[in-house]
């Protein structure tokens, strides 16, 4: 599998994967040893899976905050995604800045662009409530600035 | 090594022996209660199940279900989506037998269409000069459905242990086949 986007994409231009801004999974609801949540941020085609019943969850902690207009979810058999945020620095009182219903792929993974309109935080936290089937996959996110 | 979790429904008419079960479950054989006490709502018990020769473990999370059906609809609320079957009936009872097709039904309506792997489980075995239903009738029944089938006696506590690793393996079974999928999907 690979991720090829064409030269002209403009998701190309202010892309940042999270690992080049610092950025870790410091979280995550489920356990799959060889799908580790740490495969959502490395920029490669590994992905994080979940395993078993919902809502499912991981949280993303940046180096410093970190003022994003927009992220771009590559995933799985995601139904619905709820994204908060915090700008303290112990991942605590997350309030929710967005939520977004993903369509249904089959065969190919699904990108969806989640705006957060210049938000500034320390932490995301994505909680994904429900799926399209009993596991869903996250292979990749990645900022806007 | 991997944790899988699953919400396991326990459903079946009244007084099939389903919380018989369930604590047998939960005390690894040791505990059958011998008062009989209606559930009248719903039951949560958690069991943790380790699969023989892996790594691997499946935390279950079992709704025990009252079965009356009066109570039905209310416990329904909090189904929730269920990631596993137990369906339950009295091997003394052909009747209970014969509701299984209804409590498929009401099962399948909170599935969304996704596929459930579940266990039939013919309880009270001990019990063999009341029997009213024979082992191959149920077994193909079961098969029909797509649930593998199990006989146990809480009360002789015997192979109740049986349903819950048919249910563990079922689980881990659909977590690797929808891996694979996911290994070979390509890009959006």
């Amino acid at each position: 599998m690979k991720y090829t986007r064409s030269p002209g994409d403009p998701r190309n231009m202010t892309d940042s994967s999270l690992s080049s801004l610092g950025a870790k999974v410091v979280v995550a609801s489920s356990g799959d040893e060889n799908h580790p949540p740490e495969n959502i941020t490395d920029g490669t085609e590994t992905f994080w899976m979940s395993t078993g019943m919902f809502p499912q969850e991981f949280i993303v902690r940046f180096a410093e905050a970190t003022t994003m207009s927009a992220v771009t979810v590559d995933s799985y058999n995601v139904k619905h995604l709820r994204i908060e945020k915090t700008a303290s620095q112990n991942a605590s009182q997350f309030e929710l800045v967005t939520e977004k219903e993903f369509g249904h792929t089959e065969g190919h993974l699904q990108s969806n662009v989640v705006s957060l309109n210049g938000s500034s935080a320390t932490h995301l936290r994505f909680i994904i409530t429900t799926g399209y089937d009993h596991f869903v996959s996250v292979h990749r996110v990645t900022v806007q600035n | 090594m991997v944790k899988l979790r699953a919400r396991c429904l326990l459903v079946g008419d009244a007084a099939v022996g389903k919380s018989a079960l369930s604590h047998m479950f939960h005390s690894e054989g040791t505990l059958f209660q011998k008062n009989y006490s209606m559930t009248t709502g719903v039951e949560l018990l958690l069991k943790c199940v380790n699969i023989p020769e892996t790594n691997d473990s499946v935390e279950l999370y079992i709704i025990d279900s009252a079965g009356k059906e009066t109570l039905v609809e209310g416990c329904e609320k909090m189904w929730g989506e269920p990631s596993l079957l137990c369906l339950v009936f009295d091997l003394t009872s052909e009747q209970s037998f014969a509701n299984c097709g209804r409590w498929m039904e009401r099962v399948r309506a909170h599935c969304r269409g996704l596929h459930l792997p579940g266990v039939l489980v013919g309880n009270k075995s001990d019990l063999s000069a009341r029997r009213e239903v024979e082992s191959s009738v149920a077994q193909e029944w079961a098969q029909s459905q797509g649930l593998e089938y199990h006989e146990t006696s809480a009360r002789a506590m015997e192979n109740c242990d049986a349903p819950l690793l048919s249910l563990a393996r079922a689980f881990q079974s659909l977590y690797q086949e929808r891996r694979e999928t996911i290994q070979n999907l390509s890009p959006g």
